[in-house]
């Protein structure tokens, strides 16, 4: 089969009414086939049966891990800077005390809550 | 005819025996089912270092959901859905992987080597198709791997997809276009 018949091949096995095992029948004939390595099974039934899932599950426990971190990381970033702009926008300017909610305070004020005096 | 039926019997007695810790039989799964699952997952990832990985993760994945097999669908039907669905999941993954790092389409993700074929014609043919493959869509990729390479109706599409009948044969007809104006550009 030339270039332009395969190419109709594929096209027309779209059709809704195609005879599709026809089709793949056909394609399996023009060497269009697959197939995993020749110690595929042996390296399957050694990943299960060995503790070499356990590696795997336990380098998916870290990927997820790290994935969870990035999330929570640039959540908390984004929570940050809504504060700071917030803030800014109620006090009209970012400094410390502003942040900590002190602005109205005076730091006698503070020293007498604390000593009780 | 590339669509194989074995007896559901003889899967039910492999399975009961997979779940008694029995190697050779699960053993046997693998070599029955393999091709299928490749087929499934090459057609959609191109015959990449990455499908050998995807491959050997929907046996370990159906092994240790054998338990959850009620018999209900038949097993190759089970395993496409675990074929599909991890396969589906390594595109998203290195879609977002790669769109990190370059700005490529989903036919340069992949690097597949042409398995060897007798005549340069047949060589040819396997790279149209591979390439058709992964220029299209993956909602669509899917649905063009269950029919060309896999051979299954419209109707046993639907089941292993577990979507509309209707929503098949939308796809289809959209797959259609899209893979006519691919294979123009080939």
């Amino acid at each position: 089969m030339n270039s332009s018949e395969i190419k109709k091949l594929l096209i027309s096995s779209l059709d809704s009414d195609a005879d599709t095992i026809e089709v793949s029948g056909k394609l399996q004939e023009e060497g269009i086939s697959y197939n995993f390595s020749k110690s595929f099974g042996d390296k399957v039934i050694d990943r299960i049966f060995s503790a070499g899932v356990t590696v795997i599950r336990e380098v998916e426990f870290v990927k997820n891990l790290n994935f969870a971190f990035y999330r929570i990381a640039l959540t908390g970033v984004a929570a940050i800077v809504v504060l700071l702009i917030s803030i800014f926008l109620m006090e009209g300017s970012i400094s410390f005390n502003s942040f900590l909610g002190l602005s109205d305070s005076y730091d006698e004020s503070i020293v007498c809550l604390l000593t009780g005096n | 005819m590339i669509k194989e039926s074995y007896n559901v019997t003889d899967d039910i007695e492999l399975i009961k025996a997979s779940l008694d810790g029995d190697k050779k039989a699960f053993g046997q799964i693998v070599t029955r089912y393999q091709k299928m699952v490749a087929r499934t997952v090459k057609g959609m990832l191109g015959d990449s270092v990455f499908a050998e990985d995807v491959g050997q993760e929907v046996f370990i994945k159906l092994y240790y959901s054998l338990s959850e097999f009620r018999g209900e669908a038949k097993l190759s039907t089970y395993i496409q859905r675990i074929a599909v669905n991890l396969t589906l999941n390594e595109i998203k993954k290195r879609k977002k992987f790669f769109s990190m790092f370059a700005q490529k389409g989903n036919n340069e993700m992949y690097e597949f080597e042409v398995a060897d074929h007798n005549t340069e014609e047949r060589r040819e043919a396997s790279e149209i198709v591979n390439k058709a493959l992964l220029a299209m869509d993956p909602k669509f990729r899917i649905i063009v791997t269950m029919r060309m390479l896999q051979g299954y109706s419209t109707k046993e599409t639907a089941e292993i997809l577990n979507m509309p009948l209707g929503t098949v044969l939308s796809r289809l007809s959209r797959a259609q276009e899209q893979l006519k104006n691919i294979l123009e550009k080939l």
